[in-house]
């Protein structure tokens, strides 16, 4: 077998093995390990420069509570939320419909279209950045989260399609025509025989999209500013502001707004189930 | 119920002609079998009469109706596909009525028309199930009982049997055709197995390269077949094909060492012709004309393979308890009626 086990190597390996592999999984996530510290720290303790030693106090209670009570973070949570999740939706039900129509339909600008899809995936995004907020700004769609939402669906789309399209041309395709034979009408087809087909792939979808959108700083700092529309990424920086930098505040604030695609990805898990079109053909 | 026809029936993908004008009238409750080699356009041709294929040129007519432009729905056509292809989040129930639900039937009917196509098919304890929680042979009678609860005019089969193994296959054929006698619809079958097309037709039409070879009954087609590629075809195992040539009146054939007088109008001396001779219909005498180079027993009878003085292969039937050995020498004799003469050139028959 390819790589041996690790118990059936030498004992020395073994060893070796066993003390270097913690050793790097430390240094691996030794930020974030810092961030979960700091997030428990009283406010002194930065104040009198004890990054590193251990707490002397511990205010984790106390932070995390002062993150949802004394400061923007509910809001900029909330914005987050009201950005990520319509632009989930959107680029699902748009993604999942240009896929259906480029993966079944045979017609003659097809694999141009496709084509035109995939290229938008190369262009690299930050030389966009004036133009459309030139364009938000003209649309009266700057610092909204509709103007975010609309620009981040428009976006992500692309990518969506040409990930939804190779999924269902994997699809048997003897399935839509039998459903053809059977004079079932097309949207039909795609919502009763295709939709429930590409449940993994929608999962998978939503799951990336939606870290994607959460996680997005850029056109968040490009497109808005202030509490109004800001998601999370965005707002934690009013956590510098003019007193200083509150880590404390910053940590505990960053933890919490990094849960909700952790919790995302946990709870789609289960509809990842690879196979699902087993038993469809042969 | 009713039959279909095919008149002129062409197919184009862009320049390839790939349907060289068809012309084909399927009666009434018949069974009719698309046989051919892989690629000879029999599943095209299926599929043109389903209406998942557009039609190029010629009239595809259901009965009286002209269907050649019409949706594969509005032909009143049910297909049952190589794969099966059911629909894998639904239950066997669900399956079978899909098609008459999205169409907007009572359920009451429905659950009465699936009730009833389980019923034939013996698919009763399987309702509840996923497709992918059955066998294959299950599989495939549900993909039959989505085509009969729609009760169609025109059963279509794309090789519904491919994916079985053996054992299943003869079952399911045995099901098919018991089908075929109790609802009596058109149907019609594609299948490269020539043993499917044999036992379940009532009407064979061989296929070569988007053209009719020839179209009968199946005894009829074994028989009398009209050129060496159906001669070849139909019957298993193949028709022995030897080299010879026309000499006064008779059939000269190195491979059998001997001039052959045949019942048949002999053409001009010198023609380059090929004797055909079934393995059912030689013997086996003695003599040192051939050596047998492989013996398959299957038990009620014995497939001896034999190399003639020529090179070329002859497979010879053995019944009976005295069967020959790898590396006999033997001699052949046949019925000079039951040889049939084909012209090497243009591979028709010389009757």
């Amino acid at each position: 077998m390819f790589p041996t086990p690790i118990e059936k190597t030498s004992r020395s390996w073994q060893f070796t093995y066993q003390s270097l592999l913690p050793l790097a999984l430390i240094m691996w996530l030794l930020p974030l390990i810092a961030v979960a510290i700091f997030s428990i720290k009283p406010a002194a303790d930065f104040a009198t420069g004890n990054y590193w030693g251990a707490p002397t106090s511990f205010e984790g209670l106390t932070n995390y509570m002062a993150v949802f009570t004394q400061s923007d973070m509910p809001r900029y949570l909330m914005n987050s939320f009201l950005i990520t999740v319509p632009t989930v939706l959107g680029c699902i039900i748009l993604s999942s419909m240009t896929g259906f129509a480029l993966g079944v339909y045979r017609f003659k600008s097809n694999l141009l279209i496709f084509f035109m899809f995939v290229a938008g995936n190369f262009v690299p995004f930050q030389i966009l950045m004036i133009p459309v907020r030139d364009l938000t700004l003209q649309m009266g769609l700057y610092d909204t989260k509709m103007g975010l939402v609309l620009f981040h669906i428009a976006f992500q789309t692309g990518f969506c399609t040409l990930f939804m399209r190779n999924f269902i041309r994997a699809l048997p395709f003897e399935l839509i025509e039998a459903a053809r034979v059977e004079g079932i009408a097309e949207w039909r087809i795609y919502w009763f025989v295709v939709l429930p087909l590409m449940k993994p792939a929608l999962a998978a979808m939503a799951v990336l999209v939606f870290t994607f959108i959460w996680n997005d700083y850029f056109w968040a700092v490009v497109l808005t500013q202030g509490p109004e529309a800001q998601p999370v990424t965005a707002g934690i920086t009013s956590f510098n502001a003019q007193f200083g930098v509150a880590y404390h505040m910053l940590s505990a604030g960053s933890i919490v707004a990094a849960l909700p695609p952790v919790a995302m990805f946990f709870l789609m898990q289960k509809h990842f189930i690879a196979g699902l079109t087993l038993g469809a053909v042969k | 119920m009713t039959g279909v026809t095919l008149s002129n029936v062409i197919k184009r993908y862009g320049e390839t002609q790939v349907i060289h004008g068809i012309d084909l009238q399927i009666e009434d409750s018949e069974f009719c079998v698309f046989v051919g080699p892989s690629g000879c356009g029999k599943s095209t041709l299926l599929r043109m009469v389903a209406g998942l294929e557009e039609t190029t040129e010629g009239q595809i007519n259901i009965g009286p109706r002209d269907v050649t432009r019409l949706d594969p729905s509005d032909r009143g056509v049910a297909m049952v596909f190589q794969t099966y292809a059911l629909y894998p989040h639904m239950s066997v129930a669900e399956n079978m009525g899909f098609g008459l639900k999205m169409n907007g039937h009572p359920k009451a009917e429905i659950d009465q028309k699936v009730a009833a196509a389980s019923k034939v098919l013996k698919l009763d304890d399987y309702l509840k199930r996923k497709p992918k929680a059955l066998s294959g042979g299950q599989r495939q009678r549900v993909a039959i009982g989505r085509a009969i609860v729609r009760g169609p005019e025109v059963f279509l089969f794309d090789e519904p049997l491919s994916n079985l193994d053996a054992e299943l296959r003869v079952e399911m054929r045995v099901e098919i055709a018991r089908l075929h006698q109790e609802i009596g619809a058109t149907m019609i079958y594609v299948t490269h197995d020539q043993v499917e097309a044999m036992t379940l037709a009532d009407k064979i039409v061989v296929l070569r390269a988007g053209r009719i070879e020839q179209v009968g009954a199946p005894m009829d087609l074994y028989r009398n077949p009209d050129n060496r590629f159906v001669a070849g075809f139909i019957g298993s195992p193949a028709m022995n094909f030897l080299d010879g040539q026309i000499t006064a009146g008779d059939v000269e054939v190195p491979g059998l060492k001997e001039t052959v007088k045949l019942p048949v109008t002999i053409p001009s001396p010198g023609t380059q012709v090929q004797i055909g001779l079934r393995p059912e219909h030689l013997v086996m005498t003695k003599g040192d004309t051939h050596r047998v180079e492989l013996t398959e027993a299957l038990g009620g009878v014995s497939y001896a393979y034999l190399v003639t003085p020529t090179g070329e292969k002859i497979i010879v039937e053995e019944r009976g308890d005295e069967r020959s050995k790898i590396g006999d020498m033997v001699g052949l004799s046949f019925e000079t009626d039951r040889a049939m003469l084909f012209d090497t050139q243009t591979e028709a028959r010389i009757r």
